[in-house]
């Protein structure tokens, strides 16, 4: 077990440096320097030379990269010319924010896709199934922007329950206690993920309800609650732990689009904004992030599959 | 380019800054563009013609404000109500730009309306202000300074800070602070040039020679060259923003006032205040910045999310006949969540996001009114005059050639489908609207107006073989009237390439229109799609000379015209903001005479001159929307102002 993790960290930081590589290539390829962002669009070519020149933009690329990678094992993600801040700064104004949104959504969401799944298998094709499997497709195939503007229009606009933004606490404890400002963004997204989860978790236990050992129970006459506790419910989760893991970037990474729906500042967003006004350092140490919650979401899953079910064995 | 000084103006939309590249403008200052202006006076109507869309009106004119504004979007209502004393009013800040520099000597990267009009205006007055209202004219009455005299052949210039302005503290805002923002300024330029966005290089405050104080309120500047006395005081010293010497000398936070007129000293206290301008999270309790002559002064700052409050500043020397509001800036993440915002009736003044102009009458009933109108510039697609590919730079050099694209702009088309009315005309660098006091006569009617017919008969008459839906020939070749002109060989085809800044919806439709009824025509070209940082970086010859012949023509936005609309820079040969290369004998002897002769009205020949001729393809813009709750109310023009950007709230006041 001990040698897998150590594998899996190795490869896993080998990814990383090669996402590293990519992402810095591509964006350097578009933007080259933020010389234009702090001099201006007017700023002479000379002008533009001499800043290269002394802020080690005119280094080689292999140099600019080290120089970088270098900061970022120190804790130093670059400086954002367009903000006038440090890049961990502005991460860290913002990650609590996206982690709490997409955190609580995503809990939502599992606490009642795998109850509302198992509940769809052991009722299929029943009049119940079907009316959940069809809200079901139709909140999966809705894009998120739509959904929250029937949300927004519905209950914050025609019924005014809640607000119609995220909250604007400063404070995270703020931000916490705001649910009428909260309810929303995380209604919007978990709704969507609820149908996806649900979709994966009635499939998984219906295939699960199908194998012998459910009907061994059954035959020896093991009480129903503790056939699906302990048979159904373990065996039937696999798949979803790794969906589990694999939506662990979207902690930090929230969701854009909800973010920007409901003006809620985080680290989604941040991307977004970076991206319009051409903040390459931001955009860098966020893709690096997002790279790096990929590796650790699917070492994470792999681990906890490991851990549920027995029969696998890491190699 | 959007606004201030210095630079591209980037479109519309979001207008974040003058410099990025949300909005596709570049803003010239200083004999480039400048910054949008606007003045107390609310202007006349244009007289032309109505656009005929729902809603709005074009720069002809549908619906017309009760302040006499005509060609706006909307209305702007007269005066009404009682004033109640005090109270707060909520303003929206533009989606993604939240201020991020608070120092009055404004760098090229922190250019943006958002840290000068909403903000760092509201507690440091520039010494000449740039506007209320929407008529690009300086505001002597907002001023704190009397009009600049002029002696020596227009070589001297005499500013006396008016006695009646003080500073928070009480003290009186003096020629010494004057002086010690110019030699801050040269400092700052010192530096690097991009930390005085005003600056273009062998300008202001190169040009100067020397500064005198004969007493404590007047400064006595000498300049090497004589100088149009409009066009120094409408587009320089309205960047200038007199400092506290008295506070703000000083090279620690806990030192002693220095002797700034030392250069020495000058740069170290440049660094100290640059350095403090750049801690956001201590704008609102450093002391520094409590000492200020504006209208408001800073109570709150959030480094976090931008938002901040604002309260007045009861030493204020001008004018602040309204309710004594608090303000509070909030900030938003888009256009979709402030819109929102003014749905459910949380915010006083917001923008009205394009897209959702056809709900204006909705937020009516609501109890908002809404007024739109143009920024004071010109939205345009240059044209690449060293462009050998295809001979393109002998095809572009024909004046019948470029009047015959400019009969290809359906402007009152493109108001109407893109800008859902809300637009005004632009026919050449002054546009119809805002109407300034430099427009020509000219600048409000169509030299060109659309017919892809007469564009054809232009080609046709010059010896071009016409394939409507095909590519155009040259099959008369020579330097005739009736044939293609110098250096445009037979057999030549009318097919070019045209990149356009993508990030602008509005843009990629219009370029895309003007293609399609280019091919009409038999003129080919090929649109490539760009942003904007990438247009200027690769496809502005100055910038990029290496890439002269891949590009025919770009369309990154437009430009913001100074208070004094001059091209210099950007259409005089040679032009420190040039983008293609236009080069024109009689261009450069009227651009000159605009910055240098003492006739106020060289400027109109200028651009009376190139609407005529063309330099770039003039197209029309949208309108900057603003809505505001009924419950507000001051003199209309300090709402229309919002249009160009000014934020004037201490004309405001809520009634009872």
């Amino acid at each position: 077990m001990l040698g897998y993790v150590l594998r899996r960290i190795g490869i896993s930081i080998i990814i990383v440096i090669g996402v590293s590589i990519v992402v810095f290539l591509m964006l350097h390829f578009v933007f080259g320097s933020p010389a234009r962002v702090v001099l201006g669009p007017k700023a002479t070519a000379a002008a533009i030379k001499v800043w290269n020149a002394q802020h080690g933009f005119d280094a080689a690329l292999p140099v600019q990269y080290g120089r970088y990678i270098n900061g970022v094992i120190h804790g130093n993600l670059g400086f954002s010319y367009v903000e006038y801040e440090p890049v961990t700064t502005l991460l860290n104004q913002r990650w609590a924010r996206s982690l709490f949104l997409a955190g609580v959504s995503l809990l939502f969401a599992v606490v009642i896709a795998i109850p509302l799944g198992i509940y769809q298998a052991i009722r299929r094709n029943s009049l119940s199934d079907t009316g959940v499997t069809g809200i079901a497709f139709v909140l999966y195939s809705m894009p998120v922007f739509f959904l929250g503007l029937i949300l927004i229009q519905v209950f914050a606009f025609d019924l005014p329950i809640f607000s119609f933004e995220g909250s604007q606490a400063t404070s995270m404890l703020g931000v916490m206690a705001d649910w009428g400002a909260m309810t929303l963004p995380i209604a919007t997204l978990a709704l969507i993920q609820v149908a996806q989860f649900s979709r994966y978790m009635r499939s998984s236990a219906m295939d699960v309800l199908a194998q012998d050992y459910i009907k061994v129970a059954r035959a020896k006459g093991l009480p129903e609650r503790l056939v699906m506790l302990r048979h159904l419910l373990r065996n039937a989760m696999l798949p979803i732990i790794t969906l589990i893991g694999l939506s662990i970037p979207l902690l930090l990474a929230g969701n854009i689009i909800v973010e920007e729906l409901f003006n809620y500042p985080g680290l989604g967003l941040l991307f977004y904004q970076s991206l319009e006004k051409e903040d390459y350092k931001v955009l860098l140490a966020y893709t690096l992030i997002a790279a790096v919650l990929t590796v650790v979401g699917n070492l994470i899953a792999d681990l906890s599959l490991a851990a549920a079910d027995p029969r696998i064995r890491l190699a | 380019m959007s606004r201030a000084a210095g630079v591209l103006r980037r479109l519309a939309a979001a207008r974040t800054s003058r410099t990025d590249a949300a909005t596709g403008r570049r803003t010239q200052v200083f004999g480039c563009r400048g910054m949008t202006v606007a003045a107390v006076a609310v202007a006349a109507a244009t007289g032309l013609a109505a656009c005929g869309s729902s809603g709005g009106s074009g720069s002809g004119g549908g619906s017309s404000s009760s302040a006499g504004l005509s060609g706006g979007y909307g209305s702007v209502p007269a005066q009404h109500g009682t004033a109640k004393k005090g109270g707060t009013v909520t303003v929206a800040e533009q989606p993604g730009s939240t201020p991020n520099w608070i120092l009055p000597v404004t760098t090229s990267a922190s250019n943006t309306v958002y840290n000068d009009f909403s903000f760092g205006w509201e507690a440091w007055t520039p010494l000449y202000y740039q506007a209320t209202g929407v008529t690009p004219t300086v505001d002597e009455a907002m001023s704190p300074a009397d009009a600049p005299k002029w002696s020596n052949n227009d070589k001297t210039v005499t500013i006396t800070m008016k006695k009646s302005w003080k500073w928070s503290n009480g003290q009186p805002v003096t020629a010494k602070d004057l002086m010690f923002t110019i030699d801050e300024i040269k400092a700052a330029i010192k530096q690097s040039p991009a930390n005085w966005a005003a600056y273009v290089p062998g300008n202001f405050p190169a040009t100067l020679t020397s500064m005198t104080s004969p007493n404590a309120q007047t400064v006595v500047m000498n300049l090497k060259n004589s100088v149009n006395p409009t066009w120094f005081e409408d587009d320089i010293l309205t960047f200038v923003t007199p400092m506290p010497a008295a506070q703000w000398a000083k090279t620690s936070a806990n030192g002693s006032i220095v002797d700034f007129t030392n250069s020495s000293n000058a740069a170290k206290i440049y660094k100290f205040l640059s350095s403090q301008s750049k801690s956001l999270g201590t704008y609102s309790s450093n002391p520094l910045w409590r000492t200020v002559d504006g209208p408001y002064k800073l109570t709150n700052f959030n480094a976090s999310s931008g938002a901040y409050t604002m309260v007045p500043n009861s030493a204020y020397g001008g004018a602040h006949p309204g309710g004594n509001l608090t303000v509070k800036m909030v900030p938003f993440q888009s256009e979709a969540a402030e819109f929102n915002a003014e749905k459910a009736g949380t915010l006083d003044v917001g923008v009205l996001p394009e897209s959702d102009l056809p709900q204006s009458n909705a937020l009516k009933r609501q109890g908002y009114n809404y007024f739109g109108y143009p920024e004071f510039g010109f939205n345009a697609a240059f044209y690449n005059f060293k462009d050998t590919t295809g001979d393109w730079n002998n095809i572009v050099k024909q004046l019948y050639f470029r009047q015959a694209m400019a009969h290809l702009v359906d402007q009152k088309g493109y108001v109407n489908a893109f800008f859902h009315g809300a637009g005004g005309y632009g026919y050449g660098p002054i546009p119809a609207l805002p109407k300034s006091p430099f427009q020509p006569a000219d600048a409000a009617s169509n030299p060109y107006p659309f017919s892809v017919t007469d564009a054809t008969n232009l080609l046709k008459s010059h010896g071009w073989t016409i394939n409507s839906g095909g590519t155009d020939v040259c099959s008369n070749p020579g330097n005739g009237s009736n044939q293609c002109g110098s250096g445009i060989p037979k057999g030549t085809k009318l097919s070019f390439n045209l990149i356009y800044n993508s990030q602008q919806t509005f843009i990629g439709q219009m370029d895309t229109d003007l293609a399609s009824k280019a091919k009409k025509a038999g003129i080919n070209i090929k649109l490539q799609s760009s942003n904007f940082d990438y247009i200027i970086s690769n496809y502005i010859d100055p910038a990029a000379p290496a890439n002269v012949n891949k590009w025919a023509m770009n369309d990154f936005g437009g430009e913001t015209n100074s208070v004094y609309p001059t091209t210099y820079g950007l259409f005089n040969t040679g032009g420190s903001t040039q983008i293609g290369d236009y080069s024109n004998s009689t261009a450069d002897k009227l651009i000159q005479a605009s910055i240098s002769s003492s006739s106020a009205s060289a400027v109109k020949s200028e651009a009376s001159f190139l609407t005529k001729n063309q330099p770039a393809l003039f197209q029309p813009e949208p309108d900057v929307t603003y809505v505001w709750k009924n419950t507000l109310s001051g003199p209309p023009a300090q709402f229309a102002s919002l249009t160009q950007y000014y934020l004037n709230p201490q004309y405001w006041y809520l009634t009872k």
